[in-house]
């Protein structure tokens, strides 16, 4: 992403780990950020060898999240350098073909900070992960149906006897911005008429 | 006014004890719980209402202001901190999130719309968040409320 060369790193996470299996991902915009794609079954062994190599480490993890794209989920780690020196930053992304049970290594013995990341990608998206030591909700409710930022969630009626949308105080019809900017282009066309 | 002699009511008497003596449960939530703590700070002094003692424990407050959004998680605790608190006790709900939901009032999945569904509210202060001034206004709007109360006829002569 930053100060990285990404066909190097690319070519150096290939020559050190066999069956990594490395691609990079351009983006098709200057805005973007280019990452890169990597095989989810290697994602411990390029976290160890990203954090503990000499040519182009990362000594810091900033962020783990998912994306859900319907036929399969992707998870997304940030990782960077802290150094006034040789500062940069990295996008790496896995794959996850199944969609239903997603799983992925924990990679919370490389980075700790990865912990809370983890379990927050896992409560929001259901991604498991293998030998994380305590993998379970962090910010929802431990009783808490579904996994919310599911592009197929579906929000609950009721949680524990509370009613989440309760008749009298919802408004949709009038409150529905597409529904109203639909009504108005229909009013406008029969008036043409 | 030294031998003076002041007649009242009774229910005056309380009322007026009561509401110039509302302390509200240290209790924010969210961005709303720091306008709250600026109405209690120097500047605009909440004590001069007589509400600046903020109570860290629910069984010495009289007043709630729920201060912030209420998640479906926090609702449950809401209500056991309200059933801790002793009577006579009251709500001001401080913002559009605990009013009504805010913003997350249609497409939130993990907030009630307003707290109201969960435990009695006396006031609701409107504003997103409200600014100071507002929430000194509710505060008085309860006084007011407290100020009306009928306290020993509610309570000991029933039909009145």
């Amino acid at each position: 992403m930053h100060n990285v060369d990404l066909n190097q790193l690319a070519s150096l996470i290939n020559k050190n780990i066999p069956g990594a299996n490395a691609v990079v991902n351009v983006a098709p915009d200057a805005k973007l950020d280019s990452s890169i794609n990597i095989e989810a079954s290697h994602i411990t062994k390029t976290a160890q060898w990203l954090r503990s190599n000499t040519e182009l480490p990362f000594n810091a993890l900033q962020a783990i999240t998912g994306i859900d794209w319907m036929e399969s989920m992707e998870v997304c780690y940030i990782f960077a350098n802290f150094d006034v020196n040789a500062s940069r930053e990295l996008i790496l992304k896995v794959r996850l073909t199944d969609r239903v049970d997603p799983k992925v290594d924990s990679i919370m013995k490389v980075y700790p900070a990865a912990d809370w990341q983890e379990r927050e990608v896992y409560d929001m998206f259901g991604i498991k992960f293998n030998n994380h030591k305590d993998l379970r909700r962090i910010l929802c409710p431990d009783d808490w149906q579904g996994w919310p930022l599911r592009k197929d969630y579906v929000a609950a009626k009721y949680y524990n006897g509370i009613e989440i949308y309760p008749e009298a105080k919802m408004n949709f019809e009038d409150r529905d911005f597409i529904v109203r900017q639909a009504m108005i282009k229909k009013a406008q066309e029969t008036k043409a008429q | 006014m030294q031998d003076g002699v002041v007649l009242t009511t009774v229910d005056d008497f309380l009322n007026w004890g009561r509401k110039n003596s509302l302390w509200p449960m240290t209790f924010g939530l969210a961005c709303c719980a720091i306008e709250m703590m600026a109405t209690g700070a120097a500047k605009y002094d909440l004590e001069r209402f007589g509400c600046g003692a903020f109570m860290a424990t629910p069984r010495r407050s009289d007043m709630m202001i729920v201060a912030g959004t209420v998640t479906l998680k926090m609702a449950s605790r809401v209500k056991t901190l309200y059933e801790q608190m002793a009577e006579p006790k009251y709500v001001i709900s401080m913002g559009s999130c605990s009013n009504k939901g805010g913003p997350y009032w249609q497409h939130g999945y993990h907030v009630l719309n307003g707290v109201d569904e969960v435990i009695p509210v006396d006031v609701y202060v409107p504003g997103c968040p409200p600014r100071p001034e507002s929430l000194i206004e509710g505060v008085m709007t309860l006084q007011k409320k407290i100020a009306n109360e009928r306290l020993l006829r509610n309570k000991w002569v029933k039909h009145a």
